[in-house]
């Protein structure tokens, strides 16, 4: 009888210690998932409100043809503006997932690459990343009415002219979140999760 | 039939622990609560009449009721209602659709939003605690009945505290899927 209860007991620690493991384990799951989950494009605090309408400006990109940015498009399409600089290491790296990107988006998004500064460089640039056919504007007041303070920024308008989302991009999924959050009506998909968790 | 006073006795204390700290969360913010509680939109909104303190004070009164042996059967009974009054509270919400109001559960510090699994786990329970009902045989407690009610009570706390936590990160999960 002993030896049966002290077996009892025996049994009863391991059965409390192996359920402790099982709460560790499931509070590491609970860990990973938020080390997984999405991250949005960073937010700045300063600079234009996502659902504000985008400021309107006439720019001429590399090639002379003229654009309205931020104007209503009838066509319904939206338009991704792009904020880059020749001598930013980051932009270089994420021009590749800027073409991908725009070539995956392209039934309804019209991509426009946006810089300010010399414009030889410019070109050069242009023509040493293979940015041939993608729309090249060098505009100062174009970054001063987006408020652009980081790069590569990226913002979206709609073809009402409305801003939908914009951010610090540093990567296909920051990109990406940008889609992601027009698509599910938010202005950022931190709002998203804040809103759900 | 006769219900062994080891069952029971665990039955009953581990409800015990279970409603007095979800009453401790409550009685700690009873603000926060009272939003929680508001927004399940039970009851027409009477301003005058705080009503919010009679969730939290049940719980205390069949807490301490599952505890002594005369009060134990009432107290199961009572405590078993509260908890299919939860379920229905929160099946009824999420029938109308309303799945982002906060359970009012686990605490000021935590917004959860209701969910189905809540629910089903309130039922679960309610079954449960409705074992404690059934009277006990007059049996007398030995030292090893007291060590498997001890073991017991704190086996099933954890057993509770994961469920719980699986059923958090389901929610998560199925955030992260963008479905509801």
């Amino acid at each position: 009888m002993t030896a049966l209860a002290i077996s009892n007991v025996v049994l009863w620690i391991a059965v409390l210690a192996l359920l402790f493991v099982v709460l560790a384990l499931v509070r590491q799951i609970g860990v990973l998932h938020e080390r997984i989950a999405p991250a949005g494009a960073l937010m700045l605090n300063r600079g234009l409100t996502v659902g504000e309408r985008a400021p309107m400006i006439d720019v001429e990109d590399l090639e002379g043809r003229p654009l309205r940015l931020g104007a209503p498009r009838e066509d319904g399409r939206s338009t991704l503006l792009v904020f880059v600089s020749p001598t930013c290491p980051v932009c270089k790296s994420l021009l590749p997932v800027i073409r991908s990107g725009r070539k995956d988006e392209q039934d309804w998004l019209d991509v426009v690459l946006a810089s300010d500064g010399d414009l030889e460089e410019q070109r050069r640039f242009a023509s040493e990343q293979g940015l041939d056919g993608v729309p090249y504007v060098v505009s100062t007041p174009l970054g001063l009415g987006y408020q652009v303070s980081r790069l590569p920024f990226a913002a979206l308008v709609d073809s009402a002219g409305v801003l939908r989302a914009r951010g610090l991009v540093n990567s296909r999924e920051h990109l990406e979140s940008l889609f992601e959050a027009q698509r599910l009506g938010v202005a950022s998909l931190q709002e998203y999760f804040a809103s759900r968790a | 039939m006769w219900l062994d006073p080891v069952f029971g006795a665990l039955i009953a204390i581990s409800f015990a622990v279970l409603f007095a700290s979800a009453a401790a969360h409550k009685w700690r913010s009873l603000r926060i609560f009272e939003e929680a509680f508001a927004a399940y939109a039970l009851l027409p909104q009477i301003p005058k009449l705080h009503l919010v303190w009679v969730v939290p004070l049940s719980e205390t009164a069949v807490a301490l009721g599952l505890l002594a042996r005369p009060t134990r059967a009432s107290a199961a009974l009572a405590g078993a209602l509260l908890l299919l009054g939860y379920a229905g509270a929160i099946a009824l919400n999420l029938h109308r659709g309303r799945r982002d109001i906060a359970c009012g559960c686990g605490g000021p510090d935590q917004r959860r939003p209701i969910a189905g699994w809540m629910a089903w786990r309130n039922l679960v329970l309610a079954l449960l605690l409705g074992m404690a009902i059934w009277p006990s045989s007059g049996r007398p407690i030995t030292g090893m009945d007291s060590a498997t009610i001890a073991f017991g009570v704190a086996a099933a706390t954890v057993v509770y505290l994961c469920f719980d936590r699986l059923g958090q990160l389901t929610t998560r999960a199925r955030a992260l899927q963008g479905s509801p």
